[in-house]
């Protein structure tokens, strides 16, 4: 602070002079001498209430004059705390507005207040320094990052548009939403473009690149202790939560305990930063169980989570014969094995025969039948209703095709007699797989004992995926109701030839689980993660803070779909053409581990905001100066003409 | 009391002694004839005989020609004895901020100036005080010599003495004056009648009893006229302990009518002794002052 601001603020302790006064003034009028005072009647309560009264709006107006004075004379030096945009030579300005939505953002800064609030804050602030003139965009650094406004010069657009912004459990994307924010801004024809962050920066890496970045509010980055609980299963009479710390002592002395357990069983937690997995017995008879964490941290709301009344663990039913499917070395079946490399939390459940009520499907997501021998009608009817609502079957053929009983079929995958090619080529058309990417190609010269011949059937409006080398189909799927049936025309069993053993087949299963995951829905998603619904079915979603919206959108193979997004942890129940489903959307683990990066630029970008922040407030102050100065003159006349007009009155009751 | 306040105020009216013979230069003066008839040279007119006249005023003339007792009678110049009463005390010591000078100051000045022209007419001039430090009561005399000496009586005193609850003191400065004022002479009293002791008004009403002519001069401060306070005050007394807390605008029109009554009052009482009332304030001019005290005395000629 330079001795003119010290000067000009040092105007402001003359604020104790009508203080003082007031003070002579109010305590007793100065004694005089009057020699007919005798003569003069007391009026004394009359004189002291009026003093008291009046004298208190004049101190106040007079004090706040000079104060207004001071800081008129201090202001072209004083730096003021609120955010603004400084403007080379008072030209226009294009800043996009970073804003992170993610979990991390719900976490109470060491001061008390929420960082996202903190962060809108800021953001509201430099949005009321900009100008007509200046381009704004929004981006939301909640993963995926999404451009919540385009880059405009509606800075009306710009107020509503933040006004609509809300807390979310999103995972973090700055290195998208930093992206995105670039390419916003980089067209408007503006010559000064920023991209300001308000995050606090718990993310992926910032690229340096231009605009170059700006983070105004720098204390939203300082790193908490905070312990979540991000994911919590159960398997069996056993509840196994995931917990994520941001560090030791955040986890030191906590534990995990079942809310309405009388047990009151507690299963504490290591002492050490990062991911842990605890164990908890559960009552079966417990509803709604909800795991919870004892202690507090910065951020209270992941301390709890829902428990899926199921399991969310991703259900997958394989049948396959032991005998014929599975490897020479042992163990279980090729498919049951692979599947397990996929999804380490699949919950595999071998069956021999399929089931004939659809009530045994629940639960589970896929179906993987490997030579199917025949359909009965009990168990089509029960795999139709469970395809119809999400599920996703997978028939693998071989050689039984031809063996199908009477009145079995291998319906609902295809129509008609399915006849095994004993010898016949062993390339897949790689082009036709393409879209399963690079694994495609080693789907060449496989060693096959045969395959089965879809041509001759009916795919029952399905599509073909792929093909072999000589446009025999290879892979057919079918829409039926919210899931899929995928008919693949090799058997999984390495008696049968090499398909299991080359990494197209393992492409292949991660494809399927995909679908499954997609369409089924899992029991226990993260926030953010888009839910879809087949166009044509009745969704309705209520979630932690009411109904959660379901939009109509068109997907990128063609098919429009519903979809809809969670962004709250929580547990989210979805009626589904009237059928009851029950959700739970967890926090992303990352959110927790991953500390908060050092801002780009250092110091130097520091400097360079507290530069910018700088307001003059002269013209305002003056115009306050003003007032005051006109009500003292308004007191004072009105305390002029009351006076008059009460003196009879008073000297009567006197 | 402070040593400032016992300093007298003299303002713009010092030195009393040219200031007075200024203002008595501005005031016509000359020699006055008395009204009292009796042996003389010039006539003064006949009227009807009542016994105890003088025998030898009968206008025989008359009686020979109407059958009527008549009584002739003459106007001769006499001497007047002016009897100065100077009210000196604390509360004569105050000034304004829009007065010339303390109330003493304003009082030694019309007491000096009517001295002038006393002596000027041949009269002869005694002074004497209420209250007051240093007081010199002078003795009945004329010429030059009494005009100094009552001028340096005037400069020497001090306005002090709280007479507010001493009526004695009073009563024998009105005793003083009774014994040196005969028959015919004039009493000026000069004092703004202020924190006098009860009874004061009888005592000064005496003077004029037994052929004086009694004049009481009431000298205020501007102050003390108009009230020209504003806002809270808190007000006290020069004697006496009267200690007043109150809002000027308020108490103005009261003040200004308790101070009209009790001038009033004394009018009245003083008539009733055939004295009278003149108004002053020490912000008046002193030549205009004179002259209403000189037209309430009646010896202006």
């Amino acid at each position: 602070m330079s001795f003119l601001v010290a000067a000009a603020l040092g105007v402001g302790l003359f604020v104790a002079i009508p203080i003082a006064a007031h003070l002579l003034r109010r305590g007793r009028a100065r004694e005089r001498d009057f020699p007919p005072t005798a003569l003069v009647p007391a009026a004394r309560s009359v004189a002291r209430e009026r003093a008291t009264l009046e004298d208190r709006w004049l101190l106040a107006i007079r004090a706040l004059l000079i104060a207004c004075l001071a800081v008129i004379g201090a202001t072209p030096f004083v730096q003021c705390s609120r955010l603004s945009l400084n403007r080379s030579a008072g030209a226009s300005v294009a800043f996009a507005l970073v804003v992170d939505d993610s979990h991390s953002m719900r976490a109470r800064a060491g001061d008390g207040s929420v960082r996202f609030e903190r962060a809108l804050g800021a953001a509201r602030e430099l949005l009321a320094s900009a100008r007509e003139g200046d381009a704004i965009a929004i981006v939301l650094a909640g993963k995926p990052a999404r451009l919540a406004l385009a880059a405009t010069t509606d800075l009306n657009a710009a107020r509503r548009a933040l006004a609509d912004l809300g807390e979310t459990d999103r995972s973090t994307d700055l290195e998208g939403a930093v992206s995105l924010a670039r390419t916003s801004v980089a067209s408007v024809p503006h010559r000064d473009k920023r991209v300001v962050l308000l995050s606090d920066l718990a993310g992926g890496a910032l690229s340096e690149g231009q605009p170059p970045l700006w983070t105004p509010v720098p204390e939203l980055a300082t790193p908490l202790e905070n312990c979540a609980i991000f994911g919590a299963e159960r398997r069996g009479r056993r509840v196994l939560a995931h917990v994520a710390c941001t560090s030791p002592a955040a986890a030191a002395g906590r534990a995990v305990s079942l809310l309405g357990d009388k047990s009151g069983t507690l299963a504490p937690l290591a002492a050490r930063g990062g991911i842990q997995e605890l164990g908890l017995d559960v009552d079966p008879k417990l509803e709604h169980p909800e795991l919870s964490l004892n202690g507090g941290d910065a951020l209270k709301g992941d301390d709890q989570c829902p428990l899926a009344a199921e399991s969310a663990a991703l259900g997958v039913l394989v049948s396959a014969d032991v005998s014929n499917a599975s490897a020479e070395t042992g163990g279980p079946p090729v498919l049951e094995q692979a599947v397990g490399a996929l999804e380490a939390s699949a919950a595999l459940h071998p069956i021999a025969i399929l089931p004939d009520d659809v009530n045994e499907y629940r639960n589970n997501a896929l179906l993987l039948l490997d030579d199917p021998g025949g359909i009965t009608p009990e168990a089509r009817s029960a795999l139709t209703r469970f395809v119809e609502r999400g599920g996703v079957a997978v028939a693998f053929l071989g050689p039984r095709v031809e063996q199908t009983p009477l009145g079995a079929t291998l319906e609902p995958f295809v129509h008609g007699a399915v006849h095994w090619e004993a010898k016949a080529t062993g390339d897949v058309n790689a082009a036709s797989l393409a879209w399963l990417g690079p694994e495609a190609s080693s789907l060449q010269d496989l060693k096959l004992r045969g395959r089965a011949g879809l041509s001759t059937t009916d795919l029952l409006g399905g599509r073909i995926l792929a093909t072999f080398g000589d446009a025999q189909p290879f892979l057919a799927k079918r829409e039926l109701g919210r899931g899929a049936l995928f008919t693949v025309a090799l058997p999984t069993s390495v008696e049968h030839g090499n398909f299991p053993l080359r990494p197209a087949f393992l492409a292949l299963l991660d494809y399927f689980l995909d679908e499954a995951r997609t369409r089924r829905g899992a029991a226990q998603s993260v926030a953010g993660s888009e839910w879809t619904f087949p166009l044509g079915a009745n969704v309705s979603i209520e979630g932690p803070r009411g109904t959660l919206a379901v939009h109509e959108r068109a997907r990128t193979l063609g098919n429009a779909q519903k979809s809809a997004t969670p962004t709250l942890a929580g547990r989210y129940t979805l009626r589904i053409d009237d059928k009851p489903e029950e959700r739970v959307v967890t926090v992303d683990p990352t959110e927790i581990t991953t500390l908060p990066q050092k801002p780009p630029g250092g110091g130097d970008v520091a400097r360079a905001s507290a530069n910018l922040g700088s307001v003059d407030a002269s013209p305002e102050l003056g115009f306050v100066a003003l007032a005051l100065l006109f009500l003292e003159l308004g007191l004072r006349v009105f305390r002029r003409v009351t006076r008059e007009r009460l003196a009879p009155r008073a000297a009567l009751r006197s | 009391m402070s040593a400032l306040r016992k300093a007298l105020d003299w303002g713009k009216l010092a030195p009393l002694r040219l200031r007075a013979k200024t203002v008595a230069d501005g005031v016509y003066a000359g020699s006055h004839r008395s009204r009292r008839r009796g042996a003389g040279i010039e006539f003064g007119g006949q009227r009807s005989y009542v016994p105890g006249d003088d025998l030898r005023f009968i206008d025989r003339h008359a009686l020979l020609r109407h059958g009527t007792l008549l009584v002739r009678q003459f106007e001769t110049e006499t001497d007047r004895t002016l009897c100065l009463l100077i009210d000196a005390s604390l509360s004569m010591s105050y000034r304004g901020e829009q007065a010339p000078g303390a109330k003493y100051a304003y009082a030694a000045l019309i007491a000096a100036a009517l001295c002038k022209i006393a002596v000027g007419a041949g009269d002869r001039v005694s002074l004497d005080w209420f209250g007051g430090e240093r007081t010199v009561e002078l003795a009945t005399a004329g010429g030059r010599e009494a005009f100094e000496r009552v001028v340096g009586a005037l400069e020497t005193a001090q306005p002090s003495a709280d007479l507010k609850s001493d009526l004695p003191a009073m009563e024998r400065a009105v005793a003083r004056v009774e014994r040196r004022a005969g028959r015919g002479s004039t009493v000026v009293v000069l004092s703004d009648l202020l924190d006098l002791p009860e009874g004061a008004e009888v005592a000064i009403g005496s003077l004029g009893a037994r052929g004086k002519t009694l004049t009481v001069a009431r000298i205020l401060d501007p102050t003390e006229v108009d009230f020209p306070f504003t806002g809270p005050l808190h007000l006290r007394a020069l004697e006496g302990e009267a200690r007043v807390e109150t809002d000027a605008a308020v108490a103005r029109p009261q003040y200004l009518a308790a101070l009209e009554a009790q001038a009033q009052r004394w009018s009245e009482r003083l008539l009733s002794r055939g004295g009278s009332l003149v108004l002053l304030s020490s912000a008046d001019d002193p030549v205009k002052a004179v002259r209403k005290v000189l037209d309430s005395v009646g010896g202006l000629i």
